[in-house]
């Protein structure tokens, strides 16, 4: 008898999953944190800094950016790829559409500023161009792959801030972040003791940026999820 | 018991495919995802004055060109949508027809773009270029988007157990046309640097 209806409830759950399973038909790298280096392009170090840097932007501003970078486009337009991770990742807050994805395909030259729909009118298609031309694209064709994330990940946050003088310059030196490791060391503290308070859902969404919307495999990644943001094909593309 | 658990089972499949909410929820993100291909669309015809006088200002003699992406775009334009076009075969033919004819020019126009220097140096030139590369991109997305909505609607009204729900109670649901994918209509205008 409790075999049957065990039987039962997994037919149930078939019937039920079949549905969603054929939606994730394309395979698109995991969202492991805010930077995905799947392409391998990146020192740790860099890694790191990156997203403390991009841990903080979210922190004053709830816009989530987040560096990709991918071994292959799997013959798609770079453009169609970029909504696709972006749509999965739900990168942004849910219902503001506020995400952003530095989307960089080395070995296909190509690399991609994806803008979700609350920023189109901030990072506009015109300056992701002008990031992509004057900041990333120098660097790449000299070779220096983590230079140009680097510099075009500040130029985006720069932006994205609304600074005055945000309009991307020439590659410059750059210093290094003294900012990163206070903002890490309070976010471990508060996720502490969110942790010990217990997982009660108003808090989460404080610390974590709003992630309202908890997707398969993101709780793994250092806490780091999409909040279900959608894009619609803004931004601009570039090759090197 | 057994005969009883099994209808109850049977009874709550039944009810879990049958949505009966589905076909209004899903002809609503039909309209929806069309109202974002048209606006789209309608973003692509509001940058073409502005994109023609530019390139006007460098490339005068090329009016041939530009003379066929202002009547593309007027064609695209004036055209009166009437209000079921999405359920109305012949004028959404148009309408996608009109818009092939619009990207195609747009097309042909940044090929000729490429021979002059100076206007490809223009800053409010290359930014009414990334403009319109973007929103090219945009209009693939939501024709994209349409498509898959106008496929679960679709399916929706010619499956079971939709289609029984659909002939009960919304028999004025029918089924949406939808875009056919023509290459030369999907590419967006090449431009290299």
């Amino acid at each position: 008898m409790r075999r049957l209806v065990f039987t039962l409830l997994l037919v149930v759950v078939a019937v039920v999953t079949t549905g969603t399973a054929q939606a994730a038909g394309l395979s698109l790298p995991p969202l492991t944190g805010r930077v995905v280096d799947q392409a391998g392009i990146l020192s740790s170090a860099a890694e790191q800094t990156l997203a403390a840097e991009l841990q903080a932007h979210e922190q004053s501003t709830g816009q989530q950016v987040v560096v990709a970078t991918v071994a292959s486009l799997d013959e798609r337009d770079i453009a169609e790829y970029g909504v696709e991770l972006g749509r999965a990742w739900g990168i942004g807050q849910k219902d503001k559409n506020t995400g952003a994805i530095l989307l960089v395909a080395p070995n296909e030259r190509a690399v991609r500023i994806e803008v979700g729909y609350g920023l189109e009118g901030t990072l506009t298609d015109a300056t992701s161009r002008l990031i992509i031309e004057n900041v990333i694209r120098p660097q790449f064709r000299a070779g220096n792959m983590e230079a140009g994330i680097v510099t075009g990940v500040d130029a985006i946050l720069a932006v994205l801030r609304g600074d005055p003088d945000a309009a991307p310059q020439p590659p410059r030196a750059r210093a290094k972040d003294p900012g990163g490791f206070p903002v890490i060391t309070v976010l471990i503290v508060i996720f502490v003791i969110t942790r010990f308070m217990g997982r009660r859902r108003g808090v989460w969404p404080l610390v974590l940026g709003a992630p309202t919307v908890w997707r398969g495999g993101s709780r793994r990644g250092g806490g780091f999820g999409g909040g279900g943001g959608s894009f619609g094909g803004g931004g601009a593309s570039g090759r090197w | 018991m057994l005969v009883r658990l099994l209808a109850v089972f049977f009874t709550v499949l039944a009810l879990a495919g049958c949505d009966i909410n589905a076909v209004p929820r899903l002809d609503e993100e039909v309209k929806a995802s069309w109202s974002q291909v048209q606006n789209q669309y309608q973003r692509r015809a509001d940058l073409i004055p502005n994109l023609v006088e530019t390139v006007k200002g460098y490339a005068a003699h090329e009016s041939q060109t530009l003379e066929a992406v202002i009547a593309a775009r007027a064609k695209a334009t004036s055209m009166q949508l009437p209000e079921n076009v999405t359920q109305d075969p012949e004028a959404f033919r148009q309408f996608q027809e009109n818009q092939a004819g619009l990207t195609s020019a747009l097309a042909r126009l940044m090929v000729v773009v490429e021979q002059y220097p100076n206007l490809k140096a223009d800053q409010q030139f290359i930014a009414l270029q990334s403009q319109l590369e973007g929103t090219e991109n945009r209009i693939a997305v939501a024709r994209k988007d349409y498509i898959a909505t106008v496929q679960r609607y679709n399916t929706e009204l010619r499956t079971f157990p939709g289609r029984f729900v659909a002939a009960v109670l919304y028999p004025d649901a029918k089924v949406k046309e939808t875009f056919t994918a023509s290459e030369a209509a999907q590419q967006a205008p090449a431009v290299k640097f």
